[in-house]
């Protein structure tokens, strides 16, 4: 009799140890989600390498999680596979709050190179503003048009803003800036040699 | 008791080699510092974002092999017993140390590459300003001569930020913008390299030299190109001076204020000395002449020219109010010595050619072919 409660005793405990012994499939997906949310983060662009070990990461769970998948029930042994996607899961946030803050952080540049940029053009605007208007308006004609440019060119700024591409609008707002003054200077020597506006002749 | 002394010492001694030999180490240490290098190089190297696969494959075998060695799982071995993850974390070793030699020479490459193309634009940047200017085509191309030096100085940013990819791509854009520029020049300004426009050209301005003989009259002939006005007595030329023409002076005149310099047969209609005009002497033509007009009103007609532009008057042969300036508003601008000159040689009724080029090889048809080159050889 007491043999064989010893026997059922054995088999329940093989039986929950067994029922144990499932994937975490709540944590990997947890880990998962959290990967996802890093990327849309931004973290492959303003974290790349941490994010590349992520990835590696999650590659290295998913192989655990088939190993184990692969052995008899009762050898299956998903501890480290728990350990894994904790990791992975803690990581991504960090990750995500790293991006976020780099990425915030490259706005703001963007930003300011912006303001700096439509700062300059606006000089510049404001000089051709006091260009003649008379037959000496010939020395500053080519100028104008190459402002009405630069106006232009600041909306591709925005247009790179607007994508959440900042180095590429920190480039160009970088670029609109140097070109901004490289036309100021072209203005105030044509304004050197123009003499005081004389009345408009038709041409 | 004698034997279970021997029996307590041959199980000391036992535990003793078991603790020597047994507790070997699956990974050395230094194994593990040589891996962590390789990840840094590659990070030095920008490989995340310059060789994302290459980076992915080294990566997830290191995090993957790492976390076997943080999980404290097959470090310890028997001395006899090799270890898989040793000899997994060796092939790595040498695959990452493959990988950083590769990027480092792929990275040298690019790095020559990129150098040389964003050199060779900014040094075509340079050129095709000049030579833009040379034609007075600066106006006529627009917003695309800002933007291609956008493009350019974009290229040579990224570059310096070590970031090629994104300076290739730049580069690439601005080469486009070029061809653009070029296209549009050659489109607004090919006529100067029209063999048949040319010889029309020529003609009108042999009938002009012609009417000059056979009338034993003055007659001055402008051509744009060259820049370039001659003045001709009996059919013989007697005097050539340089000309400053209108900021878009290269383009056939359409409407009032474009700034062209306009072309076709016209006279001197008035002479204008000391105090009757502001450039120091000027010489009136009569334009707009019939031909004009019936150019204008057809190019209104067909929605080529707006409803609320005006054909423009007023086009003379002046002097110079200010040396300085290089353009006039769609005039012909003299230095005033030279002015003085002409005007003493010139009565009203003298008639006055204007036109685009004289020669084959005129300075626009020369630039525009040069431009074009360029344009291929990209």
């Amino acid at each position: 009799m007491l043999r064989k409660a010893s026997l059922v005793s054995l088999f329940l405990t093989l039986v929950v140890i067994a029922g144990c012994a499932e994937p975490p499939t709540q944590q990997i997906q947890d880990a998962e989600k959290a990967l996802k949310d890093a990327q849309e983060s931004g973290a492959a662009t303003y974290s790349a390498d941490e994010y590349a070990k992520l990835e590696g990461t999650l590659a290295a769970l998913r192989k655990e999680v088939a190993d184990q998948d692969e052995k008899f029930t009762l050898f299956r042994d998903y501890g480290k596979a728990q350990q894994l996607s904790a990791s992975a899961k803690a990581d991504s946030e960090r990750i995500k709050a790293a991006s976020v803050e780099k990425k915030e952080e490259a706005k703001a540049a963007a930003l300011q190179a912006q303001q700096v940029a439509e700062e300059a053009v606006k000089a510049t605007q404001d000089l051709v503003a006091k260009a003649p208007v008379g037959k000496d308006r010939a020395a500053v004609e080519a100028i104008k048009n190459d402002v009405e440019g630069l106006k232009s060119l600041l909306k591709q700024v925005q247009a790179s803003i607007d994508k959440e591409d900042y180095p590429a609008a920190q480039t160009q707002a970088k670029a609109i800036h140097d070109m901004s003054q490289g036309v100021s200077v072209e203005i105030q020597n044509a304004l050197a040699k123009v003499g005081k506006g004389k009345p408009t002749k038709k041409k | 008791m004698a034997l279970d002394q021997i029996h307590k010492t041959l199980a000391a001694v036992i535990c003793i080699l078991c603790f020597l030999m047994g507790c070997v180490q699956a990974v050395p240490p230094d194994l593990l510092v040589a891996l962590e290098a390789i990840d840094q190089d590659l990070i030095a190297l920008r490989a995340p974002e310059a060789a994302p696969e290459e980076y992915g494959q080294f990566v997830r075998q290191w995090v993957s092999l790492k976390a076997r060695v943080q999980l404290d799982d097959d470090l310890i071995t028997w001395p006899w017993e090799s270890s898989d993850l040793e000899n997994e974390l060796r092939q790595l070793y040498v695959m990452g140390e493959r990988t950083v030699s590769q990027l480092h020479e792929r990275q040298t490459s690019q790095h020559r590459t990129v150098q040389a193309k964003v050199a060779r634009l900014e040094e075509r940047l340079h050129t095709t300003t000049s030579k833009v200017e040379s034609i007075d085509g600066r106006i006529l191309l627009g917003e695309k001569a800002v933007q291609t030096d956008l493009l350019v100085k974009q290229a040579r940013a990224f570059f310096e930020q070590k970031d090629f990819q994104r300076a290739m791509q730049a580069a690439e854009k601005a080469d486009y913008a070029f061809k653009a520029q070029a296209l549009l020049l050659s489109q607004e300004l090919g006529r100067y390299a029209d063999e048949s426009r040319i010889a029309y050209w020529q003609t009108l301005a042999k009938q002009t030299i012609d009417w000059s003989r056979i009338h034993q009259s003055t007659a001055i002939v402008v051509s744009k190109a060259e820049r370039e006005l001659t003045l001709y007595k009996s059919g013989r030329k007697v005097l050539s001076y340089p000309v400053r023409l209108g900021f878009n002076g290269m383009l056939e005149k359409r409407f009032q204020g474009d700034g062209a310099t306009p072309e076709g047969r016209y006279r001197v209609t008035d002479k204008r000395g000391q105090g009757q005009t502001q450039f120091y002497r000027a010489l009136a033509l009569d334009y707009p002449n019939a031909e004009d007009r019936r150019r204008f009103d057809l190019a209104k007609k067909s929605g080529r020219i707006g409803p609320a532009k005006g054909i423009g008057s007023l086009i003379e042969i002046h002097g110079a109010d200010n040396e300085l300036l290089a353009q006039t508003l769609g005039c012909i601008m003299l230095d005033n010595p030279n002015m003085a000159v002409l005007y003493e040689g010139v009565s009203v009724g003298t008639p006055v050619t204007i036109v685009g080029a004289l020669t084959k090889e005129n300075t626009v048809a020369l630039a525009l072919s040069e431009l074009v080159q360029r344009r291929d050889e990209i």
